[in-house]
């Protein structure tokens, strides 16, 4: 009777134990507690003051941290080819493009995603050329999918780049064209699925620029794109140029009284349209950059995926200007930048030697 | 012959222990070092954002991993718009561990927020908050607004119910066994409604790792079982103490009401600590109607013993005072795994009392529950409840 009695006890005791014990642990579970670190102090871009002795999550991150894309160095970097004369006077410009599609990049500080890119980087090299140069573009497919160029501009038929998929696993095909009309064009790869070859990022900027050239100028690229990170069509994140708020974190330097001039392509996937304000000063707009004259003098321009154009512009007075999307859910996620200007004598290398 | 104790005692250990070291090795074999019989297919991430708090200039939200890998924590949004972050203690979650993310954010009261957080992979999760509020900071103040409301619906209803006492006390074999599946009644509704709330608390906060309808199952049976197993103990001691079967019962009755209120008082706090002002005063005013009935459960068994008024109001602080303190817990720290531990335990305690009650009836007569009394006085008891919880 006795062993009963405390067999009985001994499995309450037990049933009560495990009870008590599931139940804080599962409450409790495993908190890491690292106390004794000392508080960091952190001013973020929105200049809200963190203190905390955890982790920073800073959408702008970067300090310090050497980026696969830099973004400051795709701005002002043009690819004029190697260059050669034809029999008949003729510049011929070729480029080598080779596109990927296994590539893990870090477009946001600690997200990772799949790129899919032309040269190793999202947006593709900056083709430039002038209108009358035959442009040859030797194109590479090392992905594991087929992918094409599809250049805007004048063009036979065959170099649409749009029926002829050049095969995964080392395909290739040469792209040839005379360069024209005058102006920023985008290129892209254009195997369907579409939607899903240029939200992974294969695309570009292709610049010709006009036989008796434009006024010179410090000239950038900015190329308006965006990541949908979570595949549900609705983008994550937002830029100019890939990385989100880069330009606000490093901005972009320039000088006052001297002629910007900014080519700039919406490439954006999935949203309507994009936009793009400039605080501070009025730029002249060329739409696709094709004719000579303004077509507006404004700080804002409406883009739909494929729009694109040329900002002049120049300030007047030095300091801190942002640029960002003026679709505010755009900027605040991470198409938001600022020029930095300065008061200088000593002018920004001009690019534009050709 | 302790010799061969011993041995014997050796052999029956072995053998329990050979198949679990058998097992053991298996599973290392399958998903050990250098294993690759099940790698395939991509192991998806997952986080369950459990809490969100509003306090002075920033939002804090509370987040679990709760799925099969290690995740990293990398950006936080407030209504899908980036926002800079601190993360306490780290960013990296193991399985199962939470991390709070501070996110300074100058937000509007009563206003409806989406709290996103997004980990390395570019996943994004998210949690809704329909209306914030200041999530409240314990201090004495509060502290004693959630006992006054405890007492409103805990206690107060209780001992309004347990006036129906003399009532009881004066009426016929068959009106009192009426009374008696009344109560039964209403208790078995109060069962089912707490099991009802526990499982969707637990779908609607629980990730599917914590398999949160078994996590219910399990506690209520857990504790039908230790208070069926500790309520048979009181009753077979009763006969030997002072104290009579009735009130065995209703101390058992008491205890098991006592429970139940411990989660309506959870409710309550939760719903005021959540910003749901609207809905606490319906769940004020809905479960002090609704609790009077306890009352009249807790009354009903005592009723054919000489009156114990001392006895009686004791039963019926410990049926009404844990609504306090489940007011505390549900306002001060407030987690969607103790309300359904909680409200688990309540349902399984609840089904005990109704066992109980059942048997006193059976045990009072004839032997059968085929009587008209106790089948409209289950029904009754049920209807009664279900129209007094549409105040709720």
């Amino acid at each position: 009777m006795d062993l009963v009695k405390t067999m009985k006890g001994k499995m309450l005791i037990s049933l009560i134990a495990v009870s008590v014990a599931s139940t804080v642990c599962f409450t409790f579970l495993v908190v890491n507690t690292d106390a004794a670190e000392q508080p960091k102090t952190f001013l973020t871009h929105s200049g809200a003051l963190i203190q905390t002795t955890g982790d920073i999550l800073d959408p702008v991150g970067y300090t310090g941290k050497p980026l696969e894309f830099n973004p400051d160095k795709y701005l002002r970097e043009f690819s004029y080819g190697t260059v050669s004369k034809l029999p008949d006077g003729t510049t011929l410009r070729e480029f080598t493009i080779i596109a990927e599609d296994d590539k893990i990049m870090e477009i946001s500080p600690g997200v990772f995603y799949n790129v899919w890119t032309f040269n190793g980087t999202v947006p593709g090299p900056t083709i430039r050329a002038i209108e009358g140069d035959l442009v040859r573009v030797h194109f590479i497919n090392n992905g594991q999918k087929p992918h094409t160029i599809h250049f805007h501009g004048i063009h036979k038929a065959e170099m649409d780049g749009v029926f002829e998929p050049v095969g995964q696993g080392g395909g290739r095909f040469t792209y040839e064209f005379i360069a024209g009309p005058a102006g920023v064009h985008p290129y892209h790869c254009h195997v369907m699925p579409l939607e899903e070859h240029i939200s992974h990022g294969l695309y570009g900027a292709y610049i010709v620029d006009p036989k008796d050239g434009r006024q010179p100028a410090d000239e950038m690229v900015m190329i308006l794109n965006g990541f949908d990170t979570d595949f549900d069509t609705e983008n994550n994140f937002y830029a100019a140029n890939t990385i989100p708020f880069y330009y606000q974190h490093h901005p972009i330097q320039i000088n006052t009284n001297e002629r910007i001039r900014v080519y700039v392509i919406n490439i954006l996937e999935f949203d309507q349209i994009n936009n793009l304000h400039l605080h501070g000063t009025l730029f002249d707009y060329y739409p696709a950059g094709t004719y000579r004259l303004p077509s507006t003098y404004t700080d804002v321009i409406t883009l739909s995926q494929g729009d694109r154009g040329i900002m002049e512009f120049a300030y007047e007075y030095p300091g801190k200007y942002l640029f960002h999307a003026h679709k505010t859910e755009f900027a605040e996620k991470g198409w938001t930048g600022l020029f930095l200007v300065k008061d200088s004598l000593e002018k920004i290398k001009q690019y534009g030697e050709k | 012959m302790e010799e061969i104790k011993k041995t014997s005692k050796i052999m029956l250990i072995a053998s329990a222990v050979i198949p679990i070291i058998i097992l053991a090795g298996m599973i290392a074999y399958i998903f050990g070092p250098g294993a690759n019989l099940l790698d395939f297919g991509t192991s998806l991430p997952e986080i369950t954002i459990e809490k969100i708090d509003f306090l002075d200039s920033k939002i804090v939200a509370t987040v679990r991993n709760t799925g099969p890998i290690d995740v990293e924590v990398v950006q936080a949004d407030v209504n899908d718009r980036i926002q800079p972050a601190a993360i306490e203690p780290s960013k990296k979650l193991n399985r199962f561990t939470t991390s709070k993310v501070i996110i300074p954010f100058e937000w509007n009261e009563a206003e409806p927020y989406e709290i996103g957080l997004t980990v390395s992979d570019g996943t994004r999760f998210t949690k809704s908050v329909l209306a914030a509020a200041a999530t409240p900071v314990p201090n004495f103040e509060l502290a004693s607004y959630f006992a006054v409301i405890g007492t409103y619906v805990g206690i107060i209803p209780v001992m309004i119910g347990l006036l129906w006492f003399p009532f009881m006390a004066r009426m016929s074999k068959n009106k009192y066994k009426f009374f008696l599946a009344l109560t039964a009644g209403l208790l078995l509704f109060l069962g089912i409604d707490a099991i009802e709330e526990g499982l969707e608390i637990s779908s609607e906060n629980f990730a599917g790792a914590f398999n949160g309808n078994l996590l219910v199952v399990t506690v209520v049976i857990i504790s039908f079982l230790g208070l069926y197993y500790s309520s048979e103990k009181l009753v077979s001691r009763a006969a030997s103490s002072t104290m009579t079967k009735p009130i065995a019962i209703g101390l058992m009755i008491a205890i098991g009401i006592g429970l139940h209120n411990l989660g309506e008082g959870l409710a309550i706090g939760a719903a005021i600590s959540l910003g749901e002002i609207a809905l606490s005063t319906f769940l004020i005013v809905g479960f002090t109607i609704h609790n009077t009935t306890e009352g009249i459960a807790i009354a009903a068994p005592m009723a054919r013993v000489k009156p114990m008024i001392g006895k009686l109001a004791a039963m019926g602080m410990i049926a009404g005072t844990p609504a306090i303190f489940g007011a505390w817990i549900g306002g001060f720290s407030y987690s969607p795994f103790t309300a359904v531990v909680f409200l688990s335990i309540g349902a399984g305690a609840i089904f005990q009392v109704v066992l109980s009650i059942i048997n006193w009836i059976r045990q009072d007569g004839e032997k059968t529950l085929s009587n008209a009394a106790v089948a409209s006085g289950i029904a009754v008891g049920m209807i009664v409840m279900y129209l007094t919880s549409i105040l709720v």
